[in-house]
């Protein structure tokens, strides 16, 4: 297949659903070689049936840091060591009041949203500099991270934590020409928020803080992931593009 | 009245020194007991009143052992400074696990559970508070072979706005404050001999630096300040 990734090879966690998945089939339309990673083994084995041959799934649970060694062992025996392309899209969410939040749901948050993406990153940028690849990182963030959303505190501050760790991981990996950057998604129709929309008075609420009147697809912040994860933005690092429909800007 | 943790070294002990001469009394908690005897004893000359808390952040009871000591001795609780940090180095593809666990539990998820236990007094008691965090200029900047500390400050930042947020209408007021270079004993010689170059102000950040801005974060002069980091860092962000 021709493209832009073409001859790439990339992991993308979270990729049996929403931003995750809509990235894996992009990278792929784009050329590249996927490996998903997710922990629902079924969705995740659908996503691998429609993007064919040369396209790997593997079942994880992230929350496991011996997980996330799996993953980059198996995707390197798969790839013969090369790893051009790294996507951290898998992270939950737990909806607990801040006053009684649970330190059973902060520290599951704290392993799937930052411990994961930071094992991961970690273990293929040494094998990025190893086989001398200029490879990208892409990570997804949150407009939370700066216009934080209620109640849900753990997300919120995991977030902000990834974002540090895009602009610190990317000031080091720098000179060895890796790029580590990240989007920041606003409000995405996703299964994280697919209680919210079945209430279409509050769904509207929030909707009403976007300029641009509307949620945002994934297809839309995979487009974001691709264009980072791609040789394009070749002068581009630390970054944190913000698609968020303009949420932000008031 | 305030609660400080990180107290017995460093920037902590700038804190305790520009409260108490403000007017505070503390409960001042860190592992080491000698540090904080020390502390102590400056918040004394200083003309206030410490309570030494000998105590692991990263033990769930903490929080409510820290909490109660400040009830049972000072009987009210008006401000909580979250201080104490770990720092860990190394080049990012060698950082160890344990290195992420450890800063996090320290410099994020301690904070977390101290800042609960705190609004939940004061919310439970119809009272007004305020919460400083302290964070980093690196919760915005990166600096090399810190990957662990950098993900806890940017934690602790995002952390600070949505307890912000959502405590503002129980009369809560949580802000952060990031320092930059801060001469301490545990500050690198190099570091002093750089400064006058490296700094825009021309020197290092003094403990009391910090220490002021955290008393203003504090105070009724702040009343309309909550969900901001306050950077304290003489320029050097600018450049």
């Amino acid at each position: 297949m021709s493209g832009k990734l073409s001859g790439k090879n990339a992991i993308v966690t979270g990729a049996a659903s929403g931003i995750g998945k809509a990235t894996a089939m992009r990278l792929a339309a784009d050329g590249a070689n996927t490996f998903c990673v997710d922990r629902d083994g079924a969705g995740l084995a659908k996503v691998v049936d429609i993007l064919g041959a040369g396209h790997v799934g593997f079942a994880a649970d992230l929350s496991n840091a011996s997980s996330c060694k799996e993953v980059i062992g198996a995707a390197l025996k798969h790839w013969d060591n090369r790893i051009h392309i790294l996507v951290n899209a898998a992270a939950i969410l737990i909806r607990e009041p801040t006053l009684s939040h649970s330190k059973q749901a902060w520290d599951l948050t704290f392993d799937v949203n930052l411990k994961a993406p930071f094992l991961l990153s970690r273990d293929v940028v040494a094998s990025m500099i190893e086989a001398e690849i200029r490879g990208a990182i892409v990570n997804v963030a949150s407009v939370e991270a700066v216009l934080p959303g209620r109640g849900h505190v753990a997300y919120t501050a995991s977030k902000g934590a990834i974002t540090m760790l895009t602009r610190s991981a990317a000031f080091e990996t720098a000179p060895y020409g890796i790029r580590v950057n990240a989007v920041s998604p606003g409000v995405i129709a996703t299964a994280m928020n697919a209680d919210l929309r079945k209430d279409p008075e509050s769904w509207s609420e929030m909707l009403a803080g976007t300029p641009m009147g509307r949620h945002g697809q994934p297809e839309e912040i995979a487009a974001v992931i691709a264009f980072l994860a791609s040789d394009d933005p070749s002068f581009v690092t630390g970054a944190i593009v913000t698609a968020d429909g303009g949420w932000t800007l008031h | 009245m305030a609660i400080l943790t990180g107290a017995g070294r460093g920037i902590g002990k700038g804190i305790a020194t520009t409260l108490a001469e403000r007017g505070y009394d503390l409960v001042i908690t860190s592992r080491t007991r000698e540090d904080l005897e020390g502390t102590r004893r400056l918040v004394e000359e200083a003309g206030g009143s410490a309570t030494v808390v000998v105590a692991d952040l990263k033990d769930p009871s903490t929080p409510s052992l820290l909490l109660n000591t400040a009830l049972d001795r000072y009987g009210r609780l008006d401000g909580l400074v979250n201080n104490a940090a770990v720092n860990f180095f190394a080049p990012f593809w060698t950082q160890l696990e344990i290195n992420l666990d450890e800063t996090i539990a320290t410099n994020l998820t301690a904070p977390f559970f101290l800042c609960q236990a705190a609004a939940n007094y004061w919310v439970d008691n119809g009272l007004a508070g305020a919460i400083v965090n302290i964070s980093s200029a690196e919760d915005t900047i990166a600096y090399p072979e810190q990957v662990p500390y950098a993900c806890s400050k940017g934690g602790l930042l995002s952390m600070t706005k949505v307890l912000a947020l959502e405590w503002g209408p129980l009369g809560i007021r949580v802000n952060a404050v990031s320092p930059g270079s801060v001469d301490t004993e545990m500050t690198p010689d190099v570091y002093r001999q750089e400064a006058p170059k490296l700094m825009p102000i021309g020197r290092l950040g003094r403990p009391e630096d910090i220490g002021a801005c955290v008393f203003f974060l504090l105070s009724d002069d702040a009343a309309f300040v909550t969900g901001t980091a306050l950077y304290a860092d003489g320029g050097y962000m600018l450049q």
